[in-house]
């Protein structure tokens, strides 16, 4: 336990923090997680996008078909986790880059700490929203349907339409970041000042 | 140890089967036309009595779902005052495009903007179709029409297939039916006068003064490059000949403009007879590049608001080509060597050498002069005299030198070379064909492939529609030896002309764009609104499926009303249609579109309105009501 505190990380431990920080960056640029109905007169699907900080896609055709079964309006002001997902995540890569200057065990567990909680909080949020629009429908809706929570990864049919949906490159990317942060913490540690000093050693396991 | 034998012999034999099927799906895949030759095969062995090669014509038009024609075709819809739009080889119709007449499927005419431009005639002569060029090529930006008979042009945009711009009347020019024929680089199209008549319009001459008094033009049209916007640049004067059919030179003979002549005799009545007695008309070759260097040095008098050229000002810029007799079309080669004219009357096309035309001009080798124009020498400038048939009308061209000429009375297609002169083939069509149309057949390089023959009769080709038959469209094959008909396509009155260009030439958008600069647009619900300014009412309304914002509109009567509406459906083919029962008014919205109309709210009482285009599921319940509150209740 007091190595776990104490510890410092070896080389590649410090290699794939850099490495998850550099993930954790480029996953802002693609999407985190995605959904796209596909219907007869919609063969080319209509899709919908969810990056660290906006939400793409055909949405103003998406919200003009919802609004038969009365989902309410997906609009970007409603998801106050886009204005600070960008920052959070630019933050977990700064401590990880961080982690690797220092090496310092604590702050490695602090930063895989934060993301696998971020990550965590994140697929419930998704989980919150899904739950949400699809459960809360207008009582006056013209088209009345069974509430229903699409799942997060898979398919999910309503009426003419089949709902694929899926986490996007930027959301593999950030998970695989924070993995490897855990895998650094896990495997790639120095346990004493000796080792240390044979630290030239890819790796000490 | 048996029964494992037999059921290896078993596998093998399914191995067999299943490799043999595949074999024939993967031969069928890399070569297509081996099995469609087993298809039409196959179907002749049937007792439907079809012959083969009607099979094989029927599976060289058909076009299977989910695939696409290789050409639109542009035909013009004559005295429809529409542009027909077909795909080729199938002959499908695809889009109607009015342009001189109001169409109510679209709300052509009834929008404040397509009111305007259509002004206070209801209806046009559609004759030529004309595709903008850029280097003799066509460059799928625009179609230019003409109105023969209000002397108006027209401006259909090929990203949307609307018309949007109308010009016209043209001053001084009576039924421009020598239009339209651009310049290789859409400089300008030409528009020459088929009846003479006293200018500016409005004037009074009588008609014993026709040889003096009354006169044709031809006009030079300019096209802005940018957006197309036409604007009349200038006109020529010339004598009170029927002008028919022009086009326009290109690669060596640029600068050109060649017109068709008859009623050489100046007659002005019973000109079946009166203007056939010449063995010979004029092509009447025009200079337009230094027409237009004279109109920019101020060599012009003002009639009836244009600039007005007479050529005889400007020596060396028209001569005329003896043509026989009474020459219809008069079309370019390819190369811009040869001139050809399409005798009508004479059972000859007459092909005249650019060169050699040049060469008279610069050794003064002129047989005569006739008003005031030298007339080249006959026999120098004139190749060839080919006897295609019975009334030649029309040359197109295809990419293996050889020319297609129309002829009427004998109700067929004659194809003839372009290097030894001779007629090669010919084949029959049902009847009477006027203009022809090939595959980019007018530009510097045709496509060959396909020719369509636009008959002016289609008798008894199709079921009985009582006594106004349809006419026909022909499709013909050019890719073998002999011609083939390949296909029989009723169609509206009247196509004159067509023009056929590849279809990816084309590239059309889908969607109105968002502008929130856009004058009346409103794109969310809470903007949608009804504004009154004394007794003008602006209404300021949005659609999306399926309903309007606002739904219930009321105003006074007497009320000029303004009426925007905004699809904000941008969604590729979702159209709204909007009309207010009993007020006869009627157009649709195109996604994201924001269209206009103007009304005075002259009748009180309760107008339902609702939406004309089937939009989605509850487009029955997309609807409203317009209030006019009667006078006395105000």
């Amino acid at each position: 336990m007091k190595n776990l505190i104490y510890g410092r990380l070896n080389t590649t431990g410090r290699v794939l923090f850099l490495l998850s920080a550099a993930l954790l960056i480029a996953s802002l640029f693609f999407p985190w997680w995605y959904m796209n109905l596909v219907a007869p007169q919609y063969p080319e699907g209509l899709p919908m996008t969810v990056y660290a900080n906006k939400i793409g896609g055909r949405i103003d055709i998406i919200n003009n078909l919802n609004h038969y079964i009365g989902m309410k309006e997906i609009q970007e002001e409603d998801f106050p986790e886009l204005k600070y997902m960008t920052y959070g995540v630019s933050l977990l890569a700064f401590l990880a880059v961080l982690t690797a200057l220092l090496r310092r065990n604590w702050l490695g567990l602090l930063t895989a700490g934060l993301g696998s909680a971020g990550g965590a909080l994140g697929i419930y949020r998704l989980w919150y929203w899904l739950h949400k629009y699809g459960t809360e429908l207008d009582p006056q809706a013209a088209m009345k349907i069974p509430p229903f929570t699409p799942p997060m990864i898979g398919t999910n049919q309503l009426a003419n339409f089949t709902t694929y949906t899926g986490f996007g490159l930027g959301g593999y990317l950030l998970g695989i970041g924070i993995l490897l942060m855990v895998l650094s913490l896990w495997r790639f540690r120095q346990w004493d000042e000796k080792s240390s000093s044979s630290a030239s050693l890819p790796s000490s396991s | 140890m048996e029964k494992r034998s037999f059921s290896k012999i078993v596998l093998a034999l399914a191995g067999l089967l299943v490799g043999l099927v595949l074999a024939v799906f993967i031969t069928g895949r890399v070569n297509p036309s081996a099995s469609q030759e087993g298809a039409s095969f196959n179907f002749s062995a049937s007792n439907t009595g079809v012959a083969d090669e009607v099979v094989e014509a029927a599976l060289k038009t058909y076009v299977p779902p989910g695939k696409l024609d290789e050409y639109y075709l542009f035909a013009s819809g004559g005295h429809s005052g529409n542009v027909f739009v077909y795909g080729v080889p199938s002959m499908r119709r695809i889009r109607t495009i009015p342009v001189f007449t109001k169409e109510s499927s679209v709300g052509y005419g009834w929008t404040a903007e397509t009111k305007e431009m259509l002004g206070n005639f209801t209806w046009g002569d559609v004759h030529h179709p004309a595709l903008s060029e850029t280097n003799g090529e066509y460059d799928g930006r625009w179609l230019f029409v003409n109105d023969n008979a209000n002397s108006r042009v027209a401006r259909i945009d090929l990203d949307s297939f609307t018309t949007k711009q109308i010009l016209g009347p043209i001053p001084n020019i009576y039924g421009p039916h020598g239009a339209v024929f651009l310049t290789p680089n859409s400089e300008y199209f030409m528009m020459a006068s088929r009846f003479a008549g006293p200018i500016p319009f409005g004037k009074y001459a009588p008609i014993e003064k026709f040889k003096d008094e009354y006169y044709c033009v031809l006009a030079a049209i300019a096209i802005d490059p940018e957006n197309g916007n036409m604007s009349l640049a200038w006109e020529a004067l010339l004598p009170p000949w029927s002008y028919d059919l022009s086009d326009a030179g290109k690669l060596v003979s640029d600068g050109w403009m060649f017109l068709t002549s008859y009623n050489t005799e100046e007659a002005y009545t019973l000109l079946e007879v009166n203007a056939s007695q010449r063995e010979r008309d004029y092509i009447v070759a025009m200079n337009w590049k230094m027409l237009e260097k004279a109109v920019q040095e101020g060599k012009y008098k003002e009639i009836g608001g244009a600039k007005v050229i007479d050529p005889r000002d400007v020596p060396g810029s028209t001569y005329l080509i003896p043509c026989a007799k009474s020459p219809h079309g008069v079309d370019v080669s390819p190369d811009g060597k040869y001139i050809i004219g399409n005798g009508k009357l004479s059972p000859t096309v007459t092909v005249f050498s650019f060169e050699k035309f040049m060469e008279c001009i610069e050794n003064k080798d002129f047989q005569g002069e006739e008003r005031g124009f030298p007339i080249v020498n006959y026999d120098k400038v004139r190749v060839a005299e080919v006897e295609v048939g019975l009334g030649p009308l029309h040359t197109q061209f295809d990419d293996q030198g050889y020319a297609y000429t129309s002829l009427f009375v004998e109700s067929a297609v004659a194809k003839w070379s372009l290097t030894d002169f001779k007629v090669v083939d010919k084949v029959q069509v049902h009847y009477c064909p006027g203009h022809l149309c090939a595959a980019e057949g007018d530009t510097v390089s045709p496509d060959g492939k396909y020719l369509v023959a636009l008959n002016k009769l289609a008798k008894d080709k199709f079921l009985s529609v009582g006594p106004s038959h349809p006419e026909s469209m022909q499709l013909v094959d050019l890719t073998s030896p002999k011609m083939k008909v390949l296909f029989d396509n009723p169609v509206d009155p009247e196509p004159h002309y067509a023009q056929m260009i590849k279809a990816d030439k084309i590239k059309t958008f889908e969607v109105y764009p968002k502008d929130e600069q856009l004058e009346g647009a409103v794109y969310k619900k809470e903007d949608a609104r009804v504004e009154r300014n004394g007794n003008r009412v602006n209404v300021y309304m949005m659609s999306y499926r399926s309903r309007y914002y606002p739904d219930v509109v009321e105003v006074n009567e007497g009320d000029h009303v303004t009426w925007y509406l905004t699809n904000t459906d941008f969604d590729e083919d979702i159209t709204h249609g909007f009309a207010i029962c009993l007020y006869d008014i009627n157009f649709e919205v195109q996604p994201g579109q924001t269209e206009k109309i103007e009304f005075v709210a002259d009748k009180p009482g309760v107008y339902p309105f609702y939406c004309t285009n089937f939009c989605s599921a509850l487009h029955q319940e997309m609807q409203g009501f317009l209030i006019v509150k009667p006078k006395d209740q105000q």
